[in-house]
């Protein structure tokens, strides 16, 4: 084939291969084995190695929450109060851990998100328990001591009841949770004697109350000061009025509003002697929830109240902020009502867990910043501390356009053409300038050399020749390694002589007498002239 | 000259070996002649075509059984199983729910899309399962990775899946709605009779997942004639054709050498 | 005989990116830049190895501006990666 034309064909065949190679030039990684699968099975040597979180942990940690209500109710029970301090602590902390790990493994939709709950329930009733108890015992030993002052003793006669009445729905509530608990308990093969027995033993120290109750019973009559919830039920969101009146109070005088054991408001009795407060359900568990009042050293009876749960539903919404950053938004509501200040999880692609919250209105807004490609965003609200339903979002796909192209990159890629360019420049000046450089050297030294000494007397004719050859080349300051023919084109003055020596040399012939002669001549340097 | 000779034989060499590999192997699932992922071709079994006349010592695998089983064949193992030998049956399709019917077993194979959250992979389908109760093959061993199993019922159990394992009927990897956790048998055995709810562990791609359990495994004969470990690859088929039957072997021995025989043995009339 | 040091290095240089190619499908990744990279080493050797000093045969006049351009954008990929690391 003509050159030109496989040059030709050469040339066209990678001006194409280029072309459509810098059409992928953005996306470099034309190919790689990921999630390589079929209908029956996956590679797994191209399956990302994620865990979906420690899912060993779960059951075992589900098994040490059971054993720590019966250990925590044992102590109370035995009123080792420094010891249950102690587990109580380690049985937040573990629950913690437990909702912690739900959350990771998605698994709230299941059982165990209802024994998460019932756990919940359970942590607060047994640390109420401790709280109650503590006060019962002080109140036994105090009762004693005031028994010759009916004022002073009425009043702790009235915390005593309201004392027991707590720990008496109290103990109603924990054991309403017994049946889920051991029948999820049964299902993942835990061991739920402990809880059953902190359930024998919940029950004691309320039968302890009891007791007590019957023993000073007789003669009392019931507290002066008043308390009702009205309605006896509500749900997130909605107000519940705590109102009562105290017969023998002061107008003005403070009154003290306790829910679960908390203090929730102080008011001031009417010139009635009646009081009144709004209650708006918030941040509560839901279930059985018990309030009473105190005005000075006189406590109330305690009035129960359920709040059922409800449920929610959330939404999301993506938008793009820029290139790199993704706005999340929605609405958390339950009924119509909005969420508010609640904390709401986003999970990203499987794995990411960001936090939010919701705001007065029950929005929530978040802004992630995410890497180049394709996500999947849920959010959901787990309800925690509120008698909510967990719920979730659908998930919503977004494509991150990412970081436009920095100049940074095509600044080095200059710098190194130009670096390149000058550096090859460089390298081919450099070599072109030796051989001129040389001659120039050569016959400047050519001058400075003095007339060297030479014996040649005794040595045949050619080798003669050879020394004087050597001789006029040191003499004229030509590198040792340069055959008669260089010598011949460096100094082209003694041209003569050295094309002469070369056939002496290489072809054999014998110089004559006259010839060596006039080559010693010129060999020393004294005749400049052509032998 | 003799350069270029040289560099052209150099490449019709490379590309001779490139279409030799082509011809000479398969992407079939399980498939002997497989050498990507899932293929079976690292798999050290032999293979036997004929139920008849087995070694009652011996233990033989059905890996993937996608042919019916007649019942003269339900026989054979029949009498193979009574006279002690190990029948394995490793499917997760269904497909050997026949058989195991034919043979008097309550086992049966029931096809799904098992998920559960003690793995080490994104995949769901891709995880462990504990082995339970005594058993030759599962010597040494405590835990088995399988790849999207299916669940078998009956039988005595011999893997089990963690109590973190559920049934994902909708695909979308999660436990949702009204998907429940539950401990799924993916492993059991009745006498002589062991049926595993995964052919996926026989695979290159998972022999070096589950090292000590494949050493077990070693001195299995493998049914060639019922396992899906065959081709539909002509040229192969038809190597295998001329290597089991001898006439066909000489006569395509005869082929090659007669040529070279008449061009030497000619008279050269020069 | 003339031109038999040009042949080589095209037969050398066609060798070493077909060993490239076949070690990027084993290993099931198809990557430019790797290839562009690994086939810019191998350009430079065979440049550096069939440079003679005395002569510069016409065949080599021009690989001047072809390594250049290639160390131009291997320079680019160079910085490019860094700033993704730093970035992450």
């Amino acid at each position: 084939m003509n050159p030109r034309v496989s040059h030709a064909i050469l040339m066209a065949a990678a001006v194409l291969v280029l072309v459509l190679l810098g059409a992928r030039a953005a996306d470099p990684v034309l190919y790689t084995a990921e999630n390589i699968s079929t209908a029956a099975h996956a590679d797994p040597a191209t399956v990302q190695k994620r865990s979906p979180g420690n899912a060993a942990a779960l059951v075992p940690l589900m098994d040490d929450l059971l054993g720590e209500t019966g250990t925590l109710a044992l102590t109370i029970k035995l009123k080792d109060y420094e010891s249950a301090e102690r587990d109580l602590a380690r049985y937040s902390e573990l629950s913690r851990q437990f909702d912690r790990l739900v959350v990771t493994l998605d698994v709230s939709g299941t059982d165990v998100g209802e024994f998460q709950q019932n756990n919940r329930q359970n942590q607060e009733a047994l640390a109420t328990l401790l709280n109650d108890t503590r006060r019962f015992e002080d109140l036994q030993s105090l009762e004693i001591e005031v028994r010759g002052d009916d004022e002073q003793h009425m009043a702790v006669v009235y915390e005593g009841e309201a004392l027991r009445q707590k720990m008496r729905e109290g103990f109603s509530a924990y054991a309403k949770r017994e049946t889920a608990t051991t029948r999820i308990a049964e299902h993942y093969e835990i061991n739920a004697t402990p809880y059953q027995e902190s359930v024998e033993d919940f029950a004691e120290i309320a039968d302890a109350a009891d007791d007590w109750r019957e023993e000073i019973g007789t003669g009392t009559k019931k507290s002066p000061l008043r308390i009702a919830v009205t309605p006896a039920e509500g749900r997130y969101g909605d107000t519940l009025l705590i109102a009562g009146t105290h017969a023998s109070g002061r107008p003005g005088a403070p009154v003290e509003i306790y829910v679960d054991s908390r203090i929730a408001e102080t008011v001031a009795l009417d010139d009635g002697g009646s009081y009144r407060h709004p209650y708006r359900i918030g941040r509560v568990l839901a279930g059985p929830h018990l309030a009473y009042a105190t005005a000075g050293p006189i406590y109330s009876e305690v009035a129960a109240f359920a709040i059922l749960s409800g449920n929610t539903s959330i939404t999301l919404a993506l938008a793009e902020v820029n290139e790199t950053t993704i706005a999340c938004t929605g609405n958390l509501t339950t009924d119509d009502r909005p969420v508010t200040l609640a904390p709401v999880l986003l999970r990203v692609d499987d794995g990411t867990l960001v936090a939010a919250e919701t705001d007065k209105n029950g929005t929530y807004e978040k802004e992630i910043a995410l890497p180049a490609g394709e996500h999947t965003i849920r959010a959901e609200f787990h309800g925690a501390g509120y008698p909510l339903n967990a719920s979730e979002s659908p998930a919503e796909t977004v494509t991150v356009r990412g970081e436009g192209l920095s100049p940074l990159p095509f600044a080095a890629a200059l710098a190194a053409l130009f670096g390149t360019g000058w550096y090859l420049r460089r390298r081919r000046n450099r070599r072109e300038e030796s051989p001129v450089v040389e001659p120039a050297r050569e016959t400047a030294e050519e001058a400075a050399v003095p007339p060297p000494q030479v014996e040649i007397a005794g040595l045949p004719p050619r080798e003669a020749a050879t020394v004087l050859f050597r001789t006029l080349r040191a003499r004229l300051g030509i590198a040792e390694t340069k055959t008669p023919r260089d010598c011949a084109r460096i100094a082209p003055g003694h041209a003569g002589f050295f094309e002469r020596y070369e056939l002496i040399r290489y072809a054999g012939e014998t110089p004559s007498e006259e010839e060596l002669r006039a080559m010693e001549k010129e060999a020393l340097g004294g005749d400049a002239d052509a032998a | 000259m003799q350069r270029e000779a040289w560099a052209v034989l150099l490449i019709l060499l490379l590309a001779g070996a490139a279409a030799y590999a082509h011809v000479t192997t398969t992407t079939e699932e399980y498939s002997r002649y497989n050498t990507g992922w899932n293929g079976t071709s690292g798999f050290a079994g032999e293979e036997i075509r004929d139920l008849r006349g087995l070694d009652p010592g011996a233990a033989l695998l059905i890996l993937a059984p996608d042919r019916p089983f007649t019942a003269e064949e339900a026989g054979y193992l029949r009498a193979f199983l009574d006279g002690g030998g190990r029948v394995i049956i490793a499917d997760e399709e269904g497909a050997a729910n026949g058989l195991l019917a034919d043979l008097g077993s309550t086992m049966r194979v029931r096809p799904g899309n098992l998920a559960s959250l003690d793995r080490n992979h994104a995949d769901p389908g891709l995880f462990l399962a504990r082995v339970v109760g005594n058993d030759t093959l599962f010597a040494g061993v405590e835990t088995v990775r399988v790849n999207r199993p299916a669940a078998v019922e009956g039988g005595e159990p011999l893997l089990e899946t963690s109590i973190l394992t559920w049934e994902d009927a909708d695909g979308d990897g999660r436990i949702t709605g009204s998907e429940t956790f539950g401990k799924a048998v993916v492993g059991a055995r009745e006498g002589n009779l062991t049926v595993l709810g995964d052919p996926s562990l026989f695979i290159n791609a998972m022999l070096a997942e589950n090292l000590e359990f494949i050493q077990n495994t070693r001195a299995v004969l493998l049914d060639g004639t019922h396992s899906r470990t065959g081709t539909a690859n002509l040229i192969l088929n038809a190597r295998l054709w001329i290597q089991e039957t001898p006439p066909a072997a000489a006569a395509a021995a005869a082929l090659a050498v007669l040529p070279v025989a008449w061009h030497f043995g000619r008279k050269r009339d020069d | 005989m003339a031109g038999a040091k040009k042949y080589y290095a095209a037969a050398v240089l066609a060798a070493w990116l077909i060993i490239v190619a076949f070690f990027m499908v084993l290993s099931r990744t198809l990557d430019l830049e790797v290839f562009f990279v690994l086939a810019l080493i191998g350009l430079l050797v065979v440049a550096v190895l069939i440079d003679g000093a005395f002569s510069r045969p016409r065949y080599m006049r021009y690989i001047g501006y072809l390594i250049a351009a290639g160390v131009a954008l291997f320079a680019y990929i160079v910085v490019q990666k860094i700033l993704e690391i730093l970035a992450a």
